[in-house]
């Protein structure tokens, strides 16, 4: 019997939700990475990160995989036939690009956040997602290295460069609830040993955001108010995203390699 | 690209040399921009191994490489001026070889001496064979490297991407051809 096999007809519907939304995350932010390719302030970190855009949406392909799994649903088919009502990402990846210091906050937030789910993850009971986090995670060690220490040069730098760090802490803020706000199927996933628990994962994640920015002589916002709803609201910036990201898969639907 | 750019510009530049394997020499593979030290590590890992196999990185200030040829010894003594100063240890890269395609200078070994040139001398002396096309030397305390805890974050990753890989996209155009023919691929 395989894994899959094992859970009930409520633990997978759940899991499926709750890999639709790791990956989605993945994906968007992986896309967003990506547009800096070109333009990155310089040559080096252009590379960097367009390495790390392949690494993340190399993570939501090992969680449509898992779903797939599952449901037998196609990783293509999700990332480049969905509508913007189906995806299930956080706000956070969605917004623009913004400047450097945006997408390195934005980048590090996530990364925080991913270092203590991943790490959660790889104790998961349903055995290929323990995999999958073992594999995803350790990538995950130089993502936080790399956005941290821009997190930390871009606070101690110009004021320029804290001004801007600041603005986009302001901006970002409001949204990093989303990341652990649970899914209508979690409860039972945490249950069953398959996922954390979101507000233990939330205390992790943010001790260790909050002993960073306090590193670098920065607070988090204290007037910031929540994004309110779940991760199936979004804004025009993921249309406007999914439009560019989807563009080729759509031009030709039939095609079998590109 | 210059648009985003800090004013300080792309800041120094880095020579990189990186191991393929434990047991082999590090070797020099070209040089990145970085502000410091940490984060030329960073940006070595991603410029040089993203797909080549490698265990280690180390990157000095380019500054801090005090290199010297075969010619330049054989022309001018007056590299071998003694610099003065305190002893210090700096470690030995040289060239042996002009046939690769790219420019190793490999790691052979480490010396005790005074400054740069004193350090070239001892280091013709301790590693004289095989016959050095380029010597470089490094102070011991300019270079870092990347953390032995991480090896396997840092260098493991790569080993399994096989997008990354030039090959892994060879085989489009055939796939395609098949479809077009109504092949049943």
């Amino acid at each position: 019997m395989s894994d899959a096999n094992r859970l009930d007809a409520k633990l997978q519907s759940a899991l499926v939700a709750r890999l639709t939304a790791m990956a989605d995350d993945e994906l968007i932010l992986g896309h967003r990475d990506s547009e800096w390719t070109g333009h990155a302030p310089l040559l080096e970190e252009d590379i960097a990160l367009a390495n790390i855009a392949q690494d993340e949406i190399g993570h939501a392909l090992l969680w449509l995989d898992a779903r797939s799994e599952l449901d037998g649903s196609d990783p293509d088919e999700l990332a480049f036939f969905r509508d913007v009502g189906a995806f299930r990402n956080v706000r956070m990846v969605e917004l623009p690009k913004g400047d450097w210091a945006f997408t390195m906050l934005r980048q590090y937030l996530f990364d925080a956040y991913e270092t203590e789910l991943l790490g959660r993850l790889r104790t998961s009971s349903y055995r290929p997602l323990a995999e999958a986090a073992a594999k995803a995670a350790k990538e995950e060690v130089f993502h936080l290295r790399h956005s941290a220490l821009w997190i930390e040069r871009l606070a101690l730098g110009t004021d320029e460069s804290r001004n801007r760090l600041t603005r986009a802490l302001q901006r970002i803020w409001p949204y990093i609830l989303q990341l652990w706000q649970p899914l209508p199927g979690d409860a039972a996933l945490q249950r069953a040993g398959i996922a954390p628990d979101p507000a233990e994962l939330e205390e992790a994640v943010m001790g260790r955001v909050s002993a960073a920015l306090a590193a670098a002589g920065l607070e988090p916002p204290t007037d910031a108010i929540p994004h309110p709803g779940g991760r199936d609201r979004h804004g025009e910036a993921l249309v406007s995203l999914l439009i560019d990201m989807q563009s080729v898969a759509r031009a030709d639907p039939g095609v079998e390699a590109w | 690209m210059a648009s985003h750019a800090p004013q300080a510009g792309e800041g120094p530049r880095w020579e990189v040399f990186k191991q393929d394997a434990l047991g082999k020499p590090h070797q020099a593979v070209g040089s990145v921009h970085a502000g410091d030290a940490e984060h030329a590590l960073l940006m070595a890992r991603s410029v040089y191994t993203r797909r080549p196999a490698a265990v280690s990185l180390w990157v000095a200030p380019a500054e801090a490489v005090f290199a010297v040829t075969a010619e330049q010894l054989a022309d001018d003594d007056r590299w071998s001026v003694e610099d003065g100063g305190q002893e210090r240890r700096f470690l030995v890269f040289r060239k042996t070889s002009h046939r690769r395609s790219m420019t190793f200078v490999d790691h052979v070994g480490e010396v005790t001496a005074a400054g740069p040139r004193a350090a070239v001398a001892a280091a013709r002396q301790a590693f004289p064979e095989p016959p050095a096309l380029a010597w470089w030397v490094v102070p011991a305390d300019r270079l870092s490297a990347s953390p032995d805890a991480e090896a396997e974050a840092w260098f493991d990753p790569a080993g399994d991407k096989t997008y990354k890989q030039q090959s892994a996209y060879g085989l489009l155009a055939p796939k395609k051809r098949d479809r077009s023919k109504g092949g049943d691929r």
